[in-house]
């Protein structure tokens, strides 16, 4: 059987045979045989011709510039589809296993081996194509998957992200206050990849904020007011930010693939309303009617500019709500986040205001006729959709109540800590958004594989 | 394709010179006839939109100064109050460009609707406050805001607001001054500018004196009377109401102290013999304005304090003009 090229147990590796060396073999484009010093000069092929042959063809791995003939450029593909006869000679390891020499291997070789020949028998028009597929692959693995998609999301030209901050206020009242129990923790860790994924899917900043009642803060007046204090850190942290997103820790981005920019600010001016009469659960007259004030302040709608909106505020039944509110970086901002707590007022109405600063912001909205024209309110379903048990009183309100067919933005599980299960709310809500977002490939296994197979077995499949 | 040498001349050369461009028309001359005339069209719009379009222009006669006086109707005699009136109104003809408002007390005639600014049983002197917030509407294009208590007089008319005060305000200016006295932490910005000025105070022994100030039109106008204005302050009982709520807010508010600056007393506010200042803040001859600080209590007459005054301005004025 002197005419086999050799089998070779490493892969490529030349070969392996001394006394075997093919008439044939040099030819189809094997590499430089790093066995090859080790040949006993017992064949007709010296060394010498035999890497000058190799040479000659190295460049060209996959087909022969010699054109030898159809038996020589095919030999090899018959040959190495045969079963091969593992001799082992001049192993390393053949002192070690004995019992291995002589046995049938079924095309030998690792998986890389056999990958390797499936790059040299493949054409030139394969190859290239692959390569197209391959480079198209690539480029959306880099554009789509990787953290590349999230600095072009953010640059300026291409998304503009990085006008965008998330604040998530996380460990409300923890710390000194209370231990959190595992329920606790597992509300937070999901709250906080929520909003991680949807930052870095669009882009944006996100800003965890440690809410914990300090030790500092324990036995001082300002105790639990630190969403002012926290908003200016982060209007200093992202000078290039310009809108800043308030997010308690108990809500939930139902809808990742909504961005900011094309859910609300592409169109802030038709997305928000500047009149509270259009929705005023509050009852605030509005305007002024003090004759005193200057046109833009008695106006309804400010001066109506879509430019001059600096907050951007959802209304529940009740008022204000503050889970979940938009603030733009603004002198005005500066001066709002200024007065917005003030020891005179803390002191005549701490006990009056539960919700601090929302009451306080209620108060200044209410007497302070320079606030309004820069305030715009949002529809609460845009931003901070209740589930069922908040505002309950009066039944489901389409202004208020999330409602999946209308795959809402952000649900907010407000006062879901008073006597009602959040962590069983959050839990669902996350099954749904994962429901609802499912894929392509998970809608057919689920919607038609799944269903036939029910139908056909009668059998419930997961898959 | 990529070719290692130019391609050929043709050997017979062509008879004319090919043209360098492909469009006949637009020869050189053309071209600078077209810029040039779009030149001229986008001045013209832009004249004419600035002429007819522009509703932000400020029309011509507007005052850049003016004065508010709240006066006080119902403790006061109208013979009193005329004389003050006359006194701010022959000081603005003086200054053909300053205009004078005058606000009265009693709000019934001025502001039709007061259910708002009952000052919610708040001392009268609060009402101050939404008076200067009124002269912002009624003189929209307005720059500067000179609150001038009723209990004064202006003594000199050869000074104006702008040349002497706003024009050197920063010379004038007490940088790195303790906003109350003698030695609140709280202390004015050593590097302001003329322009970041927005509010123009003084100080007397007790405080800041909102008896007379200067208020620049803006945005951050607005925001500092309606903190000012807080109906929380008002309910506070403040010892000495809209003068302690103003400390409070400089001193509290980052974003009111920025803009504000202390200038020496008798510039805009020197006080009549008596008054709670130093010697440097007492009134002397040729002082822009007097108050008489504190004359409608502790058994003062006001009335009696202002006449002393009154021949000497009415002489000056009448020497002016």
């Amino acid at each position: 059987m002197s005419l086999s090229r050799s089998p070779s147990p490493q892969p490529g590796g030349g070969w392996a045979s001394p006394g075997l060396s093919s008439p044939f073999g040099e030819g189809s484009g094997t590499t430089t045989p790093r066995t090859g010093y080790r040949i006993h000069d017992g064949s007709s092929v010296s060394w010498e011709s035999a890497k000058a042959k190799t040479e000659g063809v190295n460049g060209y791995p996959s087909f022969s510039t010699h054109n030898n003939g159809f038996f020589n450029r095919h030999y090899r593909k018959i040959s190495s589809s045969l079963p091969r006869f593992n001799i082992g000679a001049d192993k390393s390891y053949a002192e070690k296993e004995k019992l291995g020499r002589g046995r049938w291997s079924v095309r030998g070789g690792s998986r890389l081996a056999r990958l390797r020949s499936m790059v040299r028998q493949a054409n030139r028009k394969t190859k290239i194509r692959f390569l197209i597929g391959l480079g198209i692959f690539m480029l959306f693995l880099i554009y789509q998957m990787t953290p590349i998609r999230y600095w072009w999301r953010r640059s300026k030209a291409l998304g503009g992200g990085k006008k965008f901050v998330i604040i998530l206020a996380a460990n409300q009242g923890g710390g000194v206050m209370e231990w959190k129990g595992p329920r606790e923790w597992a509300i937070e860790r999901d709250s906080i990849r929520n909003k991680k994924k949807y930052a870095n899917r669009w882009g944006y900043d996100l800003e965890i904020v440690d809410m914990s009642t300090k030790k500092r803060y324990a036995h001082e007046w300002r105790e639990s007011w630190e969403k002012v204090d926290t908003v200016r850190n982060c209007l200093r942290k992202y000078p290039d930010a310009e809108w800043f997103w308030w997010m308690d820790l108990n809500t939930f981005i139902m809808e990742p693939s909504y961005s900011l920019q094309s859910h609300i600010f592409n169109n802030l001016g038709t997305n928000t309303y500047r009149d509270i009469n259009e929705y005023n659960p509050l009852n605030i007259t509005h305007p002024f009617p003090s004759e005193h004030l200057d046109a833009e302040a008695r106006s309804a709608v400010g001066d109506g500019k879509v430019s001059s909106i600096n907050l951007v505020i959802p209304q529940d039944c009740s008022g204000f709500n503050l889970g979940s509110f938009f603030i733009r970086r603004s002198q005005w901002t500066d001066r709002l986040l200024d007065v917005w707590w003030d020891p005179v007022g803390y002191e005549q109405k701490h006990m009056e205001w539960e919700h601090k600063e929302q009451d306080a912001l209620e108060f200044l909205y209410i007497n302070q006729p320079w606030i309004r024209p820069h305030t715009a309110f949002i529809p609460q379903r845009k931003i901070n959709s209740f589930p069922v048990g908040a505002c309950s009183e009066n039944g489901n309100d389409t202004r208020i109540h999330y409602n999946e067919k209308d795959r809402d933005f952000v649900v907010n599980m407000a006062g879901c800590e008073w006597g009602r299960d959040c962590w069983g709310e959050m839990y669902n809500f996350r099954e749904l958004s994962y429901y609802l977002n499912r894929s392509l490939w998970e809608r057919f296994k689920e919607d038609l594989v799944a269903v036939i197979w029910f139908k056909l077995t009668g059998q419930k499949v997961k898959l | 394709m990529h070719m290692a040498m130019p391609s050929r001349k043709s050997s017979t050369p062509r008879p004319y010179t090919p043209r360098s461009r492909g469009v006949p028309m637009l020869r050189r001359s053309r071209v600078q006839a077209i810029v040039l005339g779009l030149c001229a069209l986008a001045t013209l719009l832009f004249t004419i939109s600035h002429i007819f379009g522009s509703s932000e222009s400020i029309p011509s006669g507007t005052p850049p100064v003016v004065i508010i006086t709240v006066l006080d109707t119902d403790h006061y005699s109208k013979a009193y109050l005329d004389t003050i009136k006359q006194n701010r109104n022959d000081y603005a003809k003086k200054h053909a460009d300053l205009m004078l408002m005058l606000c009265y007390l009693d709000y019934a005639t001025f502001f039709p609707e007061t259910t708002d600014y009952d000052l919610a049983g708040a001392p009268s002197s609060w009402s101050r406050v939404p008076a200067v917030r009124h002269a912002l509407t009624k003189f929209p294009h307005s720059t500067w805001f000179w609150f001038l208590e009723q209990n004064s007089l202006i003594m000199n008319p050869a000074m104006t607001v702008e040349s002497s005060i706003l024009d050197k305000v920063e010379g004038l200016m007490l940088k790195n001054h303790p906003v109350v006295p003698p030695d609140s932490v709280i202390k004015t910005f050593p590097h302001l500018k003329s322009h970041q000025v927005d509010l123009i105070v003084t100080q007397d022994n007790t405080g800041l004196a909102q008896g007379s100030f200067i208020l620049r039109r803006g945005e951050w106008s607005k925001f500092f009377l309606d903190t000012w204005f807080d109906p929380l302050y008002r309910s506070y009982n403040f010892q000495k109401a809209d003068a302690h709520a103003l400390e409070h807010i400089v001193q509290w508010h980052p974003t009111i102290l920025s803009k504000l600056v202390i200038i020496p007393q008798r510039t805009i506010n020197a006080y009549i013999k008596g008054g709670p200042a130093d010697e440097s803040g007492l009134y002397k001859d040729g002082d822009f304005v007097i108050r008489f600080v504190g004359c409608e209590t502790g058994g003062r007459d006001c009335i009696k304090e202002a006449d002393q005054f009154s021949k000497q301005w009415r002489a000056v004025f009448d020497a002016r003009s």
